[in-house]
């Protein structure tokens, strides 16, 4: 794997092991700047920012990967492709729980596959499950912060304009059936990095924070939602830490 | 207190634990482990078991082959009282790296059944609940034993995925032997669907006894009950910790 990577622009080892995962290129230039020690970035093409730092004086970088399934796909293959081992999607969900309000955090167990990308890797029954691992080192992290959270499953999915708070007709009904199974919210990525991940056995886990609530409607203000971003960045890098000294630990 | 329809218990009967075997025959084997069982029911092929294990009421009740079974089981428990609850069973090794009598732990399950199809589409993840693998994990290295964990498959036709099955088995298995899926079985991926969405948590553990690419098989009971008698110590141990 010496090439460069066709789309990350990148050969190997030239991005530190473990990996956040934001959608948003900002949110990757945010956390590249504000919250790695020593930061350079390594890459800017197309939605893919690359950002290698440190943390907690351990290695770690950090990639956006655009909205969608598609796009995650690629990033993960392409980072897999050159040596990184831990991934942590870092983002934002929209809540279908009436108890999850804009604001919270949801660390994810699974996801729904309501996407196309993880399809064509692997037939539907195929579970889209986040390492145990990640999950735990996660949950320890959030409790060492002192930070709540939800815990469970969410729904991966492709297209916004149809289940989301500007989606076109009712909506509503189109989600009612996930969140009547106690699915937590909907995004975007998860489901195919989740597979992905346990194909290529590399570890993948998922931080969110909601930002609205599909079921009641109610939405965050900007400086609340940017300080529950800022908790799941914090958590998430120190998981990355813990997961590469193999001391996820326990609940 | 009205019975089960299927499972005859009444709510009070059994404890929030629960350990689910496949097979009846090994309800009193597993019962073995508790302070002064009881048998509370047999019907069908569902045995039910209550006892105590340092201080928690525990039981064991059988779910019989495959999820139709599994799926009413489960539901009959949780409407019983049940919170906790861990499928103890056999499993067919899809990986050359597990050997006969290896444990397993399942963190999900391929849903190649039909009955999960009936609550939720199949784009639904079957997964265990995280507290409950975290627990079995912790309890099999704390008994110094070793496990593999990760995604197993749960199917319906044991004719057609089994070492018995018609030659073109492995063809068949291929796509999920390459998706490093450890393992094919009959109930979890019911178990793990229907405990998400009753809320209640639901773990599995395995131990091998067949291997589908090497073809080797254990039919001697005498050498399975051993790695159950270990199976079912560390889900109490399991149950115990998550009690604390």
């Amino acid at each position: 794997m010496e090439q460069v990577q066709y789309h990350i622009r990148c050969k190997k080892d030239e991005v530190n092991k473990a990996v956040l995962l934001p959608g948003d290129i900002e949110r990757a230039d945010y956390i590249g700047t504000q919250f790695f020690r020593d930061s350079k970035k390594i890459v800017e093409n197309r939605e893919f920012h690359i950002y290698n730092g440190g943390y907690e004086n351990k290695p770690v970088a950090v990639c956006s990967t655009g909205i969608g399934c598609m796009s995650a796909a690629v990033a993960i293959e392409e980072l897999t492709n050159i040596g990184c081992k831990y991934f942590i999607r870092v983002g934002t969900c929209g809540s279908l729980s009436p108890e999850i309000n804009p604001g919270d955090i949801i660390i994810v167990t699974g996801a729904v596959r309501g996407d196309g990308a993880s399809k064509e890797y692997v037939p539907i029954e195929y579970p889209a499950v986040a390492d145990y691992r990640t999950i735990t080192a996660l949950r320890n992290r959030a409790k060492k912060e002192g930070v709540d959270y939800s815990l469970g499953i969410i729904r991966t999915h492709d297209a916004f304009y149809m289940e989301s708070p500007f989606a076109f007709g009712d909506y509503k009904k189109r989600v009612a059936i996930w969140a009547e199974a106690g699915v937590l919210a909907i995004e975007n990525e998860s489901s195919t990095l989740f597979v992905i991940g346990s194909l290529r056995k590399v570890q993948v886990g998922a931080i969110l924070v909601a930002v609205g609530n599909l079921i009641t409607g109610k939405k965050g203000t900007k400086d609340d939602l940017q300080k529950s971003i800022n908790k799941t960045i914090t958590i998430a890098a120190g998981a990355l830490v813990d997961l590469q000294e193999g001391k996820e630990g326990k609940i | 207190m009205k019975k089960m329809h299927h499972l005859q218990i009444e709510p009070g009967q059994i404890g929030e634990f629960v350990i689910m075997p496949g097979d009846p025959g090994r309800c009193h084997l597993i019962a073995e482990h508790f302070e002064n069982p009881q048998l509370i029911a047999q019907s069908r092929e569902y045995v039910t078991y209550t006892g105590k294990y340092k201080g928690l009421t525990v039981s064991v009740t059988s779910t019989g082959m495959g999820c139709p079974s599994a799926a009413i089981a489960l539901e009959e428990l949780i409407m019983s009282g049940a919170k906790y609850l861990v499928r103890l069973g056999t499993t067919g090794a899809l990986q050359k790296n597990i050997n006969l009598g290896d444990i397993i732990i399942a963190t999900s399950a391929v849903r190649l059944e039909g009955t999960s199809v009936e609550y939720i589409p199949i784009e639904f993840p079957a997964i265990a609940d995280i507290d409950v693998v975290d627990a079995l994990i912790r309890a099999t290295r704390e008994k110094n034993l070793k496990s593999h964990t990760g995604i197993i498959m749960s199917h319906d036709a044991f004719y057609k995925g089994s070492v018995f099955a018609d030659p073109d088995f492995l063809k068949r298995e291929q796509v999920w032997i390459d998706s490093n899926v450890l393992s094919v079985e009959n109930e979890s991926s019911a178990l793990f669907t229907i405990g998400y969405l009753r809320k209640v948590k639901v773990g599995t553990i395995l131990t091998a006894v067949a291997n589908h690419l090497t073809r080797e098989v254990i039919t001697d009971e005498g050498k399975i009950n051993p790695i159950f008698h270990q199976m079912t110590d560390i889900c109490l141990e399991a149950f115990n910790n998550i009690n604390k």
